[in-house]
C-alpha cells in the first residue's frame, strides 16, 4: 500500500511545460529521503488547466500544485510528504480566489465543469487497463454483448447523443445505418485527424484514457456488425499514438480484442492508421482514401460511407469524443443518467480547448446548454490583462465568431448554428478589443486555402479570390463593392464545394462581415483599422499630456523610432515607427494610442 | 495475483484463449465462478494498491 499516489501530468501541454524534469527532481528528492517506495508517481492524462502547468495533484489528499519548477521539489517533498504541511506558494493563486485554492472545490475553472468524457483523465494511470476496468471500464461492452446489435443502436440514438467532430449527426442513426447495409465486412473508423488551429480536445483524451475510445469502437462495431477497425490518428500525436498501441496490446491479453472477446461470437480487429497531418484529411471521404493509401482527397456523396466506405465496405466514422462518450451510454443504467445532462436537442457534454485571449486556457468539459459567458468568465477566468471582451471563435476555420452582445447564447448544436457559428470540435478562441475582425477572417481563410487539397474548384479558385480581397482590404486597398462580391463568392463556395470542409470556410469570413461589419466599412472607407492590427491603416501616438516620460515604450522599441527626455512626455517617428506594438505592451499610463494615418485626432487606445 | 489477468486460483479459467463472459465484472466483484474469500482479497489488494479514494471504483 502506498502513502500517497502522486499524479503528474504528463500530456503534451505539461510535457511541453517541464513536466518530465519536475518528475525526475521528484523522484530524486524521494530517493534522498529513503522513503521513494512510500508513494506512487503516475504520468497521468491531462486534468485540463494547461495555462497553469506543471501540475502535480496529490491523493488521497486531493492537493493540486501548479506551475512547478524542478527546483521546488525539495520543498514539495520536505513539507508535504515529510512534514504534512501543504505548500502554500505553490497552490492555485489568481484574481478569481480569495486565497490559495487546493482543488475542484476551490478552483473556480472546475467549478461549473462536468466530469463524462475527462472523468477518467488525470485520475488513472492512462497505460494501465486494471485501473481503467476499476473505474468501470469495459463494463459496457459487456452489457453490449448481451444486447441486439439494433438494440444498441436504438439506446445510443434514444441517448440524444450527437457526433462531437463537428456536424451534430445523432450517433445511433449513423450506426443504423451500417447496421443495415448489406454485407459481411464492415468498419468502424476513429477520426481522430484533429486538425483545427488551438484544438487539442481529441489529443487529450486519446493521451488521458485510450481503453475508453478502444471501448467505444468496440460497442460500435457490435452495434453496426463490423469486425475491424482504424483509428486515424495525426502521426504529430506521437504520445496519443504510444499510449494507443500499448492499449491496445493490454485490451488483446485480457481478450477484450482480438477473436472471440469475452467468450462470445465476436470478433474485432484494431488498426492505427498515422495520418500526415493535412487538415482536408479530417473530411470523411478523405480520411477513407488516407487509409486505403491514396492521396487524402474528398469524393462526391452519396454513396455515404455508411454504404461504401473504406475498401468499399460499409463504414461508420466516429470523432475520438463521440466514441468515449459510448462506455457512459450503454453500461447499465448509463442511458438514464446520460440524458439528465445537457439541453433537448443537444445531450451530455462537450469538451472545449480554450485558447486565445482568455485567462485560463486549456481543457474544460461543460454541459451543453452553458452559455458563453459562463465558459469565458466563470471557466475561462475573464479576458486577459482586465481588457474588453469582443467575439469568440468558435469551431475553428469552419466555424464562424459570436459576438459580446451574443455572450449569453447556450452553448448547443442549435443555438451556435443559427448564431453563424457551429460546435466544431470544439475549439473557442477567445478574442479582446485589440483583435481586428477582417485580420481575423483572413487568419483563417488563409488557413484553409492553403489546407485546400484542389480538387473542386469552388474551394480552391474561390477561397484565392476571397483571400485576394481580404489581403487587399487589409493594406488599405479595398473598394466599396468588396464586401458585396466576398459575399457572393462565399455563398458559391458554400453551395458547390464538394466536402464539408471547403462548404464551411466561407464561415469566419460571414461571421465577421454580419456582426462586424462597420470594421470592414472603417477599414474600406476611412483606411482606417480600430484594433491597431493592420499596419498600413493605423499610427501609434503618445498622449502628452499623461506621458510622465517613464522612457519603457522608448526601451521597448527596436527601432529608435521613439525619443523624448527622461520625465518629458515622449514622441513616435511615424517613419521610423514599424507599428510592432512593443511600446503599447509596455506604457503603464496607457498613453499610446492608436490613430487615424495623417491624423492628430485620438480614437483608441 | 498482481494484475487483473493473473488468475486468482486453479478455479480461474480466463485466458485469451478461453475467454471468460463475466471477465469484467469478476475484475472488481469477483471471484464470480466460485467462493474463496482469499480470491476476493487478492483482487482487492489490486485496487487497494491504486485507488485514489474511496469513490475510485466505479461498478
Amino acid at each position: 500500500m502506498y502513502e500517497k499516489h502522486i499524479m503528474i501530468c504528463g500530456a503534451t501541454g505539461c510535457l511541453s511545460s517541464g513536466s518530465t524534469k519536475v518528475s525526475e527532481a521528484l523522484i530524486e528528492e524521494l530517493e534522498k529521503h529513503g522513503i521513494k517506495d512510500k508513494y506512487r508517481l503516475v504520468m497521468s492524462g491531462c486534468p485540463g488547466f494547461c495555462e497553469v502547468g506543471p501540475i502535480i495533484v496529490i491523493y488521497p489528499d486531493e492537493v493540486f500544485y501548479c506551475r512547478l519548477k524542478p527546483k521546488d521539489m525539495a520543498e514539495l517533498v520536505e513539507n508535504h510528504l515529510v512534514g504534512g504541511e501543504i505548500v502554500e506558494r505553490l497552490l492555485y493563486k489568481g484574481p478569481d480566489v480569495e486565497a490559495p485554492a487546493r482543488f475542484y472545490d476551490t478552483i473556480p475553472f472546475y467549478a461549473k465543469q462536468k466530469f463524462n468524457v475527462l472523468r477518467n483523465s488525470g485520475v488513472i494511470d492512462p497505460e494501465s487497463i486494471d485501473e481503467y476496468i476499476m473505474r468501470g471500464g469495459y463494463r459496457a461492452l459487456s452489457r453490449a454483448m448481451e444486447m441486439e446489435p439494433q438494440a444498441i443502436c436504438d439506446e445510443v440514438k434514444d441517448a440524444g447523443l450527437r457526433g462531437r467532430g463537428g456536424a451534430g449527426f445523432p450517433t445511433g442513426v449513423k450506426w443504423g445505418f451500417t447496421n443495415k447495409a448489406p454485407g459481411p465486412k464492415k468498419y468502424i473508423v476513429c477520426n481522430a485527424d484533429e486538425g483545427d488551429p488551438g484544438a487539442f480536445m481529441d489529443r487529450s483524451i486519446l493521451e488521458g484514457d485510450p481503453h475508453a475510445i478502444l471501448e467505444g469502437m468496440l460497442i460500435a462495431g457490435r452495434a453496426c456488425g463490423a469486425d475491424e477497425g482504424y483509428i486515424y490518428c495525426r502521426a504529430e500525436y506521437p504520445l496519443a499514438i504510444d499510449r494507443l498501441k500499448k492499449a491496445i496490446e493490454q485490451a488483446k491479453e485480457y481478450a477484450l480484442l482480438g477473436d472471440n472477446i469475452l467468450g462470445y461470437d465476436f470478433n474485432f480487429k484494431m488498426n492505427i492508421k498515422e495520418g500526415a497531418g493535412a487538415f482536408v484529411c479530417g473530411e470523411e471521404t478523405a480520411l477513407l482514401a488516407s487509409i486505403e493509401g491514396k492521396r487524402g482527397m474528398p469524393r462526391p456523396r452519396p454513396p455515404f460511407p455508411a454504404q461504401v466506405g473504406v475498401f468499399g465496405k460499409p463504414t461508420t466514422i466516429n470523432n475520438v469524443e463521440t466514441l468515449a462518450n459510448i462506455p457512459l451510454i450503454v453500461k447499465e443504467g448509463g442511458a438514464a443518467e446520460y440524458v439528465k445532462v445537457g439541453t433537448e436537442g443537444s445531450k451530455g457534454t462537450k469538451v472545449f480547448a480554450l485558447a486565445g485571449k482568455v485567462r485560463n486556457t486549456g481543457l474544460c468539459e461543460v454541459p451543453m446548454g452553458i452559455t458563453i459567458e459562463e465558459v469565458i468568465y466563470d471557466v475561462g477566468g475573464g479576458i486577459k490583462g482586465g481588457r474588453e471582451f469582443k467575439a469568440v471563435q468558435a469551431g475553428g476555420p469552419s466555424g464562424g465568431c459570436i459576438p459580446a452582445d451574443l455572450l449569453d447564447l447556450p452553448i448547443d448544436y442549435d443555438s451556435l448554428t443559427k448564431a453563424g457559428a457551429i460546435m466544431g470540435s470544439g475549439g473557442l478562441v477567445v478574442m479582446d478589443d485589440r483583435t481586428c475582425m477582417v485580420d481575423l477572417a483572413r487568419y483563417f481563410l488563409s488557413f484553409t486555402q492553403k489546407e485546400s487539397c484542389g480538387k473542386c474548384t469552388p474551394c480552391r479558385e474561390g477561397t484565392k479570390r476571397m483571400l485576394e480581397i481580404l489581403d487587399r482590404i487589409a493594406e488599405g486597398e479595398g473598394i466599396p463593392e468588396d464586401l458585396e462580391t466576398l459575399d457572393n463568392l462565399a455563398h458559391n463556395i458554400k453551395d458547390s464545394a464538394l466536402c464539408g470542409l471547403g462548404q464551411t470556410c466561407p464561415n469566419p469570413v460571414l461571421s465577421t462581415i454580419r456582426y462586424f461589419r462597420h470594421e470592414y466599412e472603417e477599414h474600406i472607407n476611412e483606411n482606417f483599422c480600430r484594433s491597431g492590427i493592420c499596419k498600413p491603416l493605423f499610427n501609434y501616438k503618445i498622449d502628452a499630456e499623461n506621458c510622465t516620460g517613464c522612457t519603457a515604450c522608448a526601451r521597448a522599441c527596436a527601432v529608435d523610432a521613439i525619443k523624448g527626455e527622461k520625465k518629458e512626455p515622449h514622441e513616435i517617428d511615424q517613419e521610423l515607427c514599424t507599428r510592432c506594438g512593443s511600446c503599447i505592451d509596455k506604457c503603464r499610463q496607457d498613453c499610446i494610442m492608436i490613430t487615424r494615418v495623417g491624423s492628430e485626432a485620438d480614437v483608441s487606445n | 495475483m498482481e494484475k487483473f489477468i493473473d488468475h486468482c486460483c486453479e478455479k480461474c479459467t480466463h485466458t485469451k484463449d478461453k475467454p471468460c463472459k463475466d471477465f469484467v465484472k469478476c475484475c472488481v466483484e469477483g471471484p464470480i465462478c466460485h467462493e474463496d474469500p482469499a480470491c476476493a482479497d487478492k483482487r482487492k489488494a489490486i485496487i487497494e494498491m491504486v485507488a485514489l479514494d474511496d469513490d475510485f471504483v466505479i461498478c
